[in-house]
């Protein structure tokens, strides 16, 4: 790129002769922009300014810290363990069969105790531990086209090993993630009165109309020789599939939650809640955990103490690192662009050094 | 980009191609030879296939360009690690990102770069095209007709006009000159301005090719760069002629001042000499990048380490799961859809780690800043911008701007400690004034007045006035108006005829006044002191009015005259004197010789006139003590058979071929003797414009300079002292040694000297400072002889150690090559960086030597701009260039990749901490995209703007205080305890962004790609907001380019959450419609700052460095410049918190 400068001795090419370009002026013309004098502001940190700053974060984090501790302890959660209490005593130790056949009952019962007043919507959440959600040959292992359109039913080749029945036929939906949908159910009752689950709005919208088909229906799932989850009404399209939807929609982390649905009715404090779980997924095969959850919500989401106590401690280490410099610049000052400071002024005796 | 050796680039200076001629004893062979038939082009090119004249400086054509343009981009070796990775990512085991994504970044660089290669070669393409039609006049069937310029063949004859450009390197054949001669400007070729002679030889000058055939052979060299040697013979009519570079004409050049010229072709298109040198300046690579290749290399470790950490973990992974593996949900590992269970995309526990560890090197790949590359040629360019544009750097008076011509060490500017400056034409002017002449040993200096002698001579009717005016002397005037008669009026009368006869002046009328009746003359010389003389005697009344290459017509107080040249013995720095032998009008003989003092007064016959030549001497020693340039003028005259002898030699020796140089020496050494003093002239080479305080301001920035001229030590001394470079303050240390022993011996005693020196002064001043030196100064003067003893021996030691501990060190009678000699003798034993500074041919090898050569495109010619990575028009603009671009330069440099370190460096491990949560599988929640985005358009733009921009200082306090610049030779922004304290800022910051939303969100319902675009969103601000916290200057520019950053990435991620098909789709508008999600990035932002902001604060306020008090007082104002008692400290400060 540089050869270019000098390439001109290549003759003449510039048809120019050198006294008519001699005369041209080249003194760069004036402006603010060339000669990098742009108006501009220059801060500088002073004690003033430092100070002030760490005030006012502070000042600001301190609120919302509180507020955030706030809302969140007034989010009632009840969280429930069951994937050992549902196990009958004769299977403790073969949990992992008790599991795979279809010949144990799977239905187990639970009584939960509300401990405080539950405003509705109470969402129900499952939680599952140590499934890896975002492991890389699951989260890969499915066709979002062929979720899209029946047109592109047979675009599998990214969901191996679930991408065809063993005659060829493509599975719809293909792929690790749908194959290993959660299949627990949940029915709740208060003294004998069901509490109804409304699985109304419990997958995202955006979801339910671009990314999953309406003209697209379940087809050859889970018809291979490995069950691994839920199985799909095959008349329902893709995008009615809520739990299908939920589930795809696949977890950041190893710990997590997916909606299960809504009880859309207060629930009182010391309500007795009766829940008929059947336990059929498999989790024992890695020892996962199962939880049921119920929870109201706040404007800062489900229960959770962290941010709140996240933003006093960085309130309050701004505040007390206000208080430090303040101290410090009492005791120490120095005056701010004084020349006396400078490398070359300061005394070879050095108190500076 | 070719990597060429550098030194092959360059135009031999001259000096070294009249070596190169001496020494070339043997003859060109027919093997090494290209024989030229004259006007038989089909002959000539029969054996060989000689090129053809059309040239071609486009690189590629419509075919070739892609592969040849990515053939040449790929020379770069962070464009293979790039390609690696985007292969190894193909490699469907390993594909981490989708093939698109994989691909973008090399392939945006690259097409972005080839967009640019490929409008540049279409400019070339089109000049080509315009070159190779020109038409030029070409002898066919016994006529001249014209003919495109690219069908012009070797061998051919053609005619050039007067003003016409030469299409090829072209042996001159006849003139419309009587004498053969022709004038030529090789402007276009190296940039000088005057007008060359060339010459036609005898035997062919009277030939007329359309009307009879010639007929000849011409045997010359192959092809070469050297603009300034040629080696040929020419058998014409049975006579074998010798050849040199004043019969070739090369291509680019222009005939001036002849009507027209007749030659003969011999090397066509690219093997011309023009083509042939029509190549770029060297590859420098600056200091700061050597320096942060370690730094990378210690980033590739890192990341060798991050993924051993990921593939080990995995590999324990793996193991303690190998039973659950089979139908683990998320792993899966058996495929049951054909019959038989099979093992689906596994490779067995071995390979699998390996492909973890292939894997995440692509995934962690841009922990190797790429991008900085990149970004740092663009930033170069920026600078670059602005140093050309910078109206103090422009030079009204040659009307230069100033040319970056390496764009690789700008912010080595920054680091100089070392000025190794020429002196004539970089100190000085090089505009030469006659002072003060001693002729026959009366001194005449009087000339105050400026010369109303009367010019008016009058030729053809014309009013001929010289174009230069000089003082002139009353007394001497009123001499030389005396003609010579008088004894003292004959001396002078010699005096003033070997001011205008003794040179190589060729005098040109000109029109240039209103006056048609005056026309002026103006003389043209390679030689500033020649002109100057010529121009003096001209104003005494001895006017050079004409040259051919026979003879040479004065016009002598208004008496026309004429005088045969019947031989010249050029200068050269052996003899370092010149001679004319001339036949006077009164049939006389005389030879006149110029030179050296040195050199003169060896020749000079002592035992004639002793008073004369002692009082000559005194003249010259207060001459030079007034620092006045002088040379020394003798005259003999040539009996008959004296001048036969020398005839005969001169004529074997002209037409030798062999060793032509040499025998012409000794010929010259034997007529050059036993003359008669005739005096001596002084000329005056006036200081440029604000040298001393240029000097003056880099003394004070801690830079040391040496200067190393080609002067007497007196001239020197004298120069020193009114550029300030010595001061009476200091104490002189001089070296004249004859032999290495007496070097030896005048070393050891300086150094003892100096140590005393030194010891004393920091005992009287008891200073802790190192540079003593700054207290009491040393100055080392050391001549060129004893130079000769001690470079390349073990004294090189001793003068290195001695001249450290001097502040100044100035080195007279200094060879070219020595100069190269001691900037090396500097460079090789210290890791401070040089600057050579100088504007001849002869310091072309120092320029190229040093870590940054800075030409002055002066009055010598081009050469040392060509060889120069900086040009400029002034010395003194070397002070804005180190003390304020330097300075810029590298503190936007060192902090640039600093933050680009950074900047990659906390992408990668926020992306390393989220791998360790999915069980080491190098699943990304941040979406491919976002990664290749990351550094194309998420970041890329504010650190090359902050980076071709920020200003720590401004313009003014930098030149206030020139001791600021001490900050680059501490190496203050970029250094191995920076890096590390940026590594460990990294890691928190990278902690922060990552573990705030791992906790805000465990165990939640948050999906991979909403905590993604968090993740994502969150390092670009932070990353931005870091560098708005390093900003010295905010102007719209930089607000723009920051805020408008992060403005781009949310727009980047929202429409990256827009495709149905990625997994991600409208993640963002479900994640940004929380509370949580805001909160989250706030906290992250202000948890991963403070911690820095904590320590930048402490350290600027209670540590500072010198740039940051400068930077307070050019924003406060230095209430104080005065120190004054502590009591009004305080007020300083309108401190809110109280």
């Amino acid at each position: 790129m540089i050869g270019e400068a000098t390439s001109s001795g290549g003759g003449g090419k510039d048809d120019s002769p050198a006294a008519v370009s001699a005369k041209k002026n080249k003194k760069p013309n004036y402006s603010r922009f060339t000669q990098q004098e742009l108006p501009a502001c220059k801060p500088i940190l002073t004690p003033g300014w430092v100070i002030t700053s760490f005030i006012v974060v502070g000042v600001v984090f301190i609120p919302i810290g509180l507020a955030s501790l706030y809302a969140s302890e007034h989010v009632v959660e009840i969280v429930e363990r069951y994937d050992k209490d549902c196990i009958p005593p004769d299977y403790r130790n073969n949990s992992l069969h008790y599991i795979q056949t279809s010949e144990t009952d799977k239905n187990c019962t639970m009584t939960i105790n509300v401990p405080k007043h539950m405003k509705s919507p109470v969402f129900i959440y499952y939680e599952l531990d140590n499934f890896y959600q975002n492991h890389r040959r699951y989260v890969k292992s499915r066709s979002d086209k062929q979720l899209r359109s029946k047109a592109s039913e047979g675009t599998t080749e990214t969901c191996k090993p679930e991408a065809v029945t063993s005659n060829g036929q493509p599975i719809v939906p293909c792929g690790l993630v749908a194959w290993s949908l959660f299949n627990d159910t949940y029915k709740f009752s208060v003294k004998k009165e069901v509490l109804n689950v409304s699985k109304k709005d419990i997958a995202w919208k955006s979801d339910q109309e671009h990314k999953f088909g309406s003209d697209i229906y379940p087809k050859n799932f889970q018809s291979g020789s490995l069950i691994g989850g839920g199985k799909l009404d095959p008349s329902i399209p893709l995008s009615e599939q809520v739990d299908l939807i939920v589930w795809m929609r696949t977890a950041a982390l190893p710990n997590f939650r997916k909606l299960y649905g809504k009880i859309e009715k207060d629930l009182q404090a010391n309500t007795t809640i009766t829940v008929t779980i059947e336990n059929n997924y498999n989790t024992y095969s890695f020892g996962g955990k199962k939880k049921l959850v119920l929870s109201t919500t706040s404007w800062i989401g489900g229960k959770n103490n962290f941010l709140g106590r996240a933003y006093i401690a960085i309130g309050g280490l701004c505040l007390f690192l206000a208080v430090c410099f303040v101290f410090v610049y009492l005791l120490k000052p120095r005056p701010l662009g004084d020349p006396s400071y400078l490398s070359w002024n300061r005394n070879p005796s050095g108190q500076m050094n | 980009m070719d990597s060429q050796n550098p030194f092959e680039v360059r135009h031999g200076s001259r000096g070294g191609d009249i070596e190169l001629l001496g020494l070339s004893h043997k003859e060109i062979g027919d093997d090494d030879a290209r024989l030229v038939y004259l006007n038989d082009p089909v002959k000539s090119n029969e054996r060989y296939e000689f090129a053809g004249n059309s040239i071609r400086t486009s690189k590629y054509s419509v075919f070739t360009f892609l592969p040849r343009n990515l053939f040449r981009q790929f020379h770069r070796v962070a464009y293979i690690y790039f390609l690696i990775i985007a292969v190894l990512n193909q490699l469907p085991q390993l594909a981490v990102f989708g093939r698109g994504a994989s691909i973008m970044p090399l392939a945006f660089v690259l097409s972005v770069t080839a967009v640019k290669d490929a409008y540049e070669d279409w400019r070339r393409h089109r000049s080509d095209r315009v070159e190779n039609n020109r038409l030029a006049w070409v002898l066919v069937d016994d006529e001249f007709q014209q003919k495109k310029w690219k069908d012009i063949q070797v061998g051919e004859i053609l005619k050039i006009q007067a003003n016409e450009t030469f299409p090829c390197d072209i042996v001159l054949l006849s003139t419309s000159e009587p004498t053969g001669v022709a004038f030529v400007q090789t402007v276009n070729l190296d940039g000088e301005s005057n007008l060359k002679t060339r010459y036609a030889k005898q035997e062919t000058i009277s030939k007329i090719p359309e009307e009879e055939m010639i007929n000849g052979l011409i045997k010359c060299e192959r092809p070469n760069r050297n603009i300034y040697g040629f080696q040929a013979n020419m058998e014409v009519e049975g006579k074998r002629l010798s050849l040199g570079p004043s019969n070739i004409l090369l291509r680019g050049c222009e005939l001036k001042n002849t009507a027209w010229a007749i030659g003969v072709a011999v090397y066509c298109g690219r093997e011309t000499k023009a083509m042939l040198n029509s190549s770029g300046a060297p590859s420098k690579r600056s200091h700061l990048e050597t320096r942060m290749n370690f730094e990378t290399i210690i980033l590739s470790l890192f990341l060798i380490l991050l993924c051993s950490i990921v593939s080990i973990c995995a590999a324990v992974w793996l193991r303690d799961r190998k039973d659950e593996l089979d139908i683990l949900p998320f792993y899966r590992r058996k495929d049951f859809a054909h019959g038989a269970p099979q093992n689906f995309n596994y490779y067995g526990w071995g390979l699998e780690i390996f492909f973890t560890f292939l894997m995440s090197v692509i995934v962690f790949q841009i922990m190797i800043p790429i991008s900085l590359y990149i970004s740092m040629e663009l930033v170069r360019v920026g600078q670059a911008y602005f140093m050309i544009r910078d109206m103090l750097l422009y030079d009204e008076e040659s009307n230069s701007r100033f040319q970056c011509r390496s764009l690789n060490i700008n912010e080595d500017l920054g680091q100089i400690k070392y000025v190794f400056s020429d002196k004539t034409g970089t100190l000085t002017e090089n505009k030469m004034e006659f002072q003060r002449a001693s002729i026959w040993g009366v001194d005449y200096s009087g000339g105050r007045t400026i010369s109303r002698n009367d010019p008016v001579q009058a030729v053809d009717g014309k009013i001929l006035q010289p174009k230069m005016q000089v003082k002139v002397d009353p007394q001497l005037l009123e001499l030389s108006r005396c003609g010579k008669d008088t004894k003292g009026a004959k001396h002078v009368h010699d005096f003033l005829l070997a001011l205008a006869a003794c040179n190589t002046i060729v005098p040109l009328v000109v029109d240039e006044t209103s006056d048609s009746t005056v026309k002026l003359l103006e003389y043209q010389g390679e030689s500033p002191d020649e002109q100057a003389l010529a121009y003096a005697a001209a104003a005494y009344g001895f006017m050079l009015t004409e040259r051919t290459s026979g003879h040479i017509v004065i016009n002598i107080q208004g008496e026309r005259q004429r005088f045969n040249v019947l031989g010249l013995h050029e200068f050269d720095s052996d003899r370092k004197r010149m001679s004319v032998i001339l036949g006077c009008p009164d049939k006389t003989v005389k030879v006149f010789v110029k030179g050296a003092d040195t050199s003169m007064f060896s020749v000079i016959d002592r035992s004639l006139n002793m008073n004369i030549i002692h009082a000559t001497e005194a003249h010259l020693q207060t001459y030079s003590s007034m620092g006045l340039r002088t040379l020394v003028f003798g005259i003999r005259e040539l009996n008959n058979s004296e001048f036969e002898q020398w005839y005969l030699a001169f004529e074997a020796a002209s037409t030798a071929i062999i060793g032509r140089a040499a025998l012409l020496r000794k010929v010259a050494n034997n007529v050059e003797n036993s003359l008669i003093i005739l005096g001596a002239s002084a000329i005056e080479d006036k200081l440029q414009q604000g040298v001393p305080e240029a000097i003056e301001s880099l003394r004070t920035a801690g830079i040391k300079a040496w200067v190393l001229t080609g002067d007497k030590q007196e001239t020197a001394i004298s120069i020193g002292y009114s550029s300030k470079l010595l001061t009476s303050k200091m104490t002189s240390i001089i070296i004249n040694s004859n032999s290495k022993q007496s070097s030896r011996k005048s070393l050891e005693d300086a150094l003892v000297t100096s140590k005393k020196l030194t010891i004393t002064s920091e005992i009287t001043h008891n200073t802790g400072a190192s540079d003593a030196a700054a207290v009491n100064p040393v100055a080392l003067i050391i001549d060129g002889t004893s130079l000769v003893h001690i470079l390349d021996s073990e004294l090189e030691e001793l003068l290195f150690e001695l001249a450290s501990k001097c502040s100044v060190v100035l080195c007279c009678r200094v060879a070219p090559l020595q100069k190269a000699g001691i900037v090396a003798l500097v460079k090789n034993r210290t890791r401070d960086m040089t600057l050579a500074i100088g504007d001849g041919a002869n310091d072309v090898s120092m320029i190229q030597m040093a870590d940054v050569g800075v030409g002055i495109s002066g009055r010598e010619g081009q050469q040392a701009v060509m060889a120069s990575d900086f040009a400029m028009g002034q010395f003194r603009f070397l002070v804005p260039l180190l003390l304020v671009h330097g300075h810029w330069n590298y503190q936007r440099m060192g902090y640039m990749i600093l933050y680009n370190f950074y900047r990659n460096a906390v992408f990668v491990l926020v992306l390393f901490w989220y791998v360790i949560c999915t069980s080491f599988t190098l699943t990304t929640a941040i979406t491919e995209w976002s990664s290749m985005l990351y550094s194309i358009i998420y970041t890329a733009l504010p650190t090359i703007v902050v980076g071709i921009l920020d200003k720590d200082l401004s313009r003014r306090t930098l030149l206030k205080y020139p001791q600021l610049y001490g900050a680059g030779h501490r190496q203050e922004a970029y250094n191995s305890k920076l890096f590390w304290l940026t590594i460990i800022d990294t890691l928190w910051q990278s902690v922060a962004v990552f573990s705030i939303p791992l906790f805000a969100y465990w165990a939640s319902s948050i999906d991979g790609s909403s905590i993604g675009d968090l993740w994502t969103l969150a390092v670009v601000i932070l990353v931005n907001l870091h560098l708005a916290m390093d900003i010295s200057r905010w102007s719209w520019i930089t607000h723009a380019v920051i805020w408008g950053s992060i403005i781009a990435t949310f727009i980047c991620v929202t429409i990256i959450d827009a495709v149905p098909i990625f997994s991600g789709y409208w993640a963002i508008f479900h994640v940004a419609k929380t509370g949580l999600f805001w909160l989250c990035l706030l906290a992250i932002v202000l948890a991963a700052l403070i911690p820095r902001y904590v320590v930048k604060y402490l350290y600027q306020y209670y540590s500072p460095c010198d740039i940051q008090i400068a930077r307070e007082a050019e924003k406060f104002g230095s209430p104080r410049e005065l120190r004054n008692t502590r009591i009004d400290t305080n007020p300083i400060l309108g401190s809110p918190h109280r």
